[in-house]
């Protein structure tokens, strides 16, 4: 093991041992103006927030941000205390990866918050599409008065700039032939189809030249409903999957029409005998929480939304607003920062559920960053409490994650 | 049926041998002859996996042999392991072959590793890999999930396979976790690899290699071992078998190609599962391990977690592949020659049979061995 290395998970060790950091308070009260400005940045038209004078669930961490001038350190911060250390050690730039919030309650206009944090993993070097970095976790709990209001895991990674990331692999692709192609040119098509033999009628899958059943080289298909249950399920955490971010699920699907199909299964932790239905996402059918299917949204990233909306959410960091600076830091452009995808996802939902709905949480995690000039279309599937929903980019995926919901 | 392991050979069990593949098949080869006290010129017929990568001519050469009658390789991974020797043993009754040797070689820890991610050729994979199911612990878990579903078993019941598999390592020299058995809170706290498999429930991945001389039983009470007697022999596949996926039946949970084994190994050795000393079983991933004592009847279907804990029935006594290396299979074959001949270092007393089998969730294989 390196020095550094050494140095890095000694201060790691000795901050989390710290525990739960003294309570920073928000440097103003919860506002309208603040409110407005983040209302129209994310281009969120609930009428709910002013006319009940409340705050947006997702502008949570917003009031606790530190802003462009700080006063003074803040040594009570240990995500701000451990950034410093891997700073120090040349770990400069930094993303975040994963946000999970927690709302007990909405927050009133006047009310002032503040945050408790504790650092609850420091995990590295990795070799990352970025560069090599190490990944910080750390827990919050916002208070007015005492009382938790809302909870946060949050993790960023920081990283070398520059350093040279390994080639992004290519995900492993099917391979078709004679008797399988009709199977992929159904999913092309948006279609899942089962082979059917022509003579006796027998479904089967997965395909193959003719009919164990009766013999027959006459296979047709069907189209299926694109419904099932799961019969059995993974999730796969190591080794690195091409192409892929672990972890991913992957689920084995009893067909309503009978057969049984692998498929990846997105959006929900799953059970055994949970429903199930199908889409189709990289060449691939895809397994979602049977539900309602959210209308798709397509917003239009602009530098105006990039820069509004890191403003709006008191992110002044350089790589939200300034190009030349984002370049230097390795990055193509500007990019969307968490705050706001997190404000994004929280629109998508409530234009859906209305302005009667509750966020109880929004649970995400960030992939390809989302540059001026990129269409973030985002999709979702509602089961029971949960929707499910993704932003994606040409790129690939921005956001996934879960928002909980109750009306 | 008239045929024996006469010698057994292997090298260092080891992480990084340092050496070719093919110099690793030449030592665990020479040593083997020499165990059984024959020499290279011997050799008339060398059997290997299909997934070896070292020519039988080549293993020929290099030990200097000369002509050969026999030559013989089986598909299938790990599960060619028994199915190798009963090519041996079929050979050697059958007139064809005299003396043939079974061989696997691999730095599988250096070189190319079975645990990360990568595609096999053939439309079969395509309806699993480019899904995500594209490791053997992946492909492993589906059926894992499953079974903790139907028969009410507990990640703990896994833990328990690789604890006794590493109690067992701690003892024996040439296990590569010699001297380190864990706990079930190891178990417990070892991370995720494929949901509901963690680390320790899967086994390790080693440099090294093994042989084993089979020839006439008749021929073997005269050189320099006692022999293993092969009992029986068998290879099985399942109805709508495919490799390590056969995920299509109406039972996901279950090893129909071992039950093909077993009953073909009982029927043929007129042995009983009771009747059984030490099973050495195909280890390389612990829910495995209870569903082939299921298969192979040592218990009913769901109870293979009760001959675990109740140790009932000595399994893997050199630590399996959990334990010792992961040499495709063939070190376990090589452990139920040595519990044999009463030269274990975790021997088990007795004179009942051994039971060995070969890697399940593919077309697997199974012998039965007991002394003259």
């Amino acid at each position: 093991m390196s020095e550094v290395t050494e140095t890095i998970e000694a201060a790691g060790r000795r901050i989390a041992e710290a525990g739960l950091s003294a309570a920073r308070p928000a440097r103003d009260p919860v506002n309208r103006p603040a409110i407005r400005d983040w209302l129209a940045a994310i281009g969120d038209d609930n009428p709910r927030y002013e006319r009940e004078g409340l705050a947006p669930p997702a502008m949570v961490q917003v009031w606790t941000m530190r802003g462009l001038r700080p006063s003074a350190p803040d040594d009570a911060d240990p995500l701000r205390v451990m950034s410093d250390v891997l700073d120090e050690a040349g770990f400069t730039s930094v993303v975040a990866t994963d946000c999970a919030q927690t709302y007990h309650r909405y927050l009133r206009e006047g009310e002032t918050v503040a945050v408790r944090s504790r650092l609850t993993g420091v995990a590295g070097p990795k070799r990352t599409a970025l560069g090599e970095g190490w990944f910080v976790t750390t827990a919050s709990t916002w208070e007015v008065d005492g009382e938790p209001v809302a909870e946060m895991r949050f993790r960023v990674l920081k990283y070398r700039p520059g350093a040279t990331a390994p080639a992004r692999a290519d995900p492993i692709r099917p391979v078709t032939g004679p008797d399988s192609a009709f199977f992929w040119a159904g999913v092309d098509a948006g279609e899942l189809r089962i082979q059917r033999c022509g003579k006796c009628g027998a479904l089967r899958h997965p395909p193959g030249p003719g009919c164990p059943a009766c013999g027959a080289f006459t296979p047709e298909y069907v189209v299926a409903a694109g419904t099932g249950t799961v019969h059995s399920y993974v999730v796969h955490h190591h080794p690195p999957l091409p192409g892929r971010r672990s972890p991913v699920t992957v689920a084995l699907v009893d067909l309503d029409e009978g057969v049984r199909m692998v498929g990846e299964l997105r959006g929900t932790r799953p059970a055994i005998g949970d429903r199930v239905q199908v889409t189709f996402a990289d060449g691939l059918p895809v397994w979602r929480p049977a539900g309602i299917e959210l209308p798709r949204w397509d917003l239009a990233v602009t530098p105006t939304v990039i820069i509004s909306s890191a403003l709006a959410t008191r992110d002044f960091q350089d790589v939200h607003h300034d190009r030349d600076a984002a370049v230097r830091r390795g990055s193509r452009d500007i990019f969307l920062n968490i705050l706001a995808t997190t404000g994004f996802v929280q629109r998508y939902v409530t234009d859906w559920a209305g302005p009667a709905a509750v966020l109880r949480g929004i649970e995400i995690r960030l992939g390809a960053p989302c540059h001026p000039g990129d269409t973030l279309t985002f999709t979702g599937y509602a089961h029971g409490d949960e929707v499910a929903v993704a932003g994606r980019t040409a790129t690939g995926e921005h956001v996934s994650g879960t928002v909980r919901v109750t009306s | 049926m008239n045929a024996a392991i006469a010698g057994i050979g292997a090298t260092e069990f080891s992480k990084d041998s340092g050496r070719s593949e093919l110099r690793l098949a030449v030592e665990a080869v020479r040593a083997a002859l020499d165990d059984a006290g024959l020499r290279a010129s011997d050799v008339d017929g060398l059997t290997t996996f299909s997934m070896d990568d070292n020519a039988e001519i080549a293993v020929a050469r290099e030990i200097g042999a000369g002509e050969l009658t026999f030559l013989s390789r089986i598909g299938y991974g790990g599960g060619a392991a028994c199915a190798i020797v009963q090519q041996a043993v079929l050979a050697v009754t059958a007139g064809v072959a005299e003396t043939v040797v079974c061989y696997r070689a691999l730095n599988e820890r250096s070189g190319r590793r079975f645990g990360q991610a990568g595609v096999p050729p053939g439309l079969d994979a395509s309806w699993h890999y480019p899904m995500g199911l594209a490791t053997p612990a992946a492909q492993v878990a589906m059926v894992a999930q499953r079974y903790l579903h139907d028969y009410g078993a507990t990640t703990d019941d896994f833990g328990r396979v690789t604890v006794a598999a590493r109690r067992h390592a701690a003892t024996n020299p040439a296990a590569w976790f010699f001297g380190r058995p864990i706990t079930l809170d190891d178990h417990r706290a070892s991370r995720w690899i494929a949901e509901p498999l963690r680390l320790l429930d899967c086994c390790q991945e080693s440099d090294g290699a093994v042989a084993l001389v089979v020839t006439s039983a008749e021929r073997a009470r005269d050189l320099r071992r006692p022999p293993a007697v092969v009992r029986a022999a068998a290879q099985g596949s399942g109805p709508d078998q495919f490799v390590m996926t056969s995920y299509y039946r109406e039972e996901v949970a279950a090893l129909p190609e071992m039950g093909v084994v077993a009953r073909q190994l009982w029927g043929r050795s007129g042995f009983r599962p009771a009747d059984v000393r030490a099973a050495v079983l195909y280890d390389h991933f612990t829910p495995y391990v209870l569903m082939q004592l299921e298969e192979l009847g040592f218990c009913g279907r769901g109870e293979g977690r009760h001959v675990v804990t109740e140790e009932r029935l000595p399994i893997n006594p050199h630590g399996g592949q959990l334990g010792e290396a992961y040499i495709h299979g063939m070190n376990g074959i090589a452990e139920a020659v040595r519990q044999v001949r009463g030269t274990a270092v975790n021997q088990v007393p007795g004179d009942g049979p051994v039971l060995v089998t070969a890697g399940t969730g593919v077309p697997t294989s199974g012998l039965i061995l007991s002394g003259a």
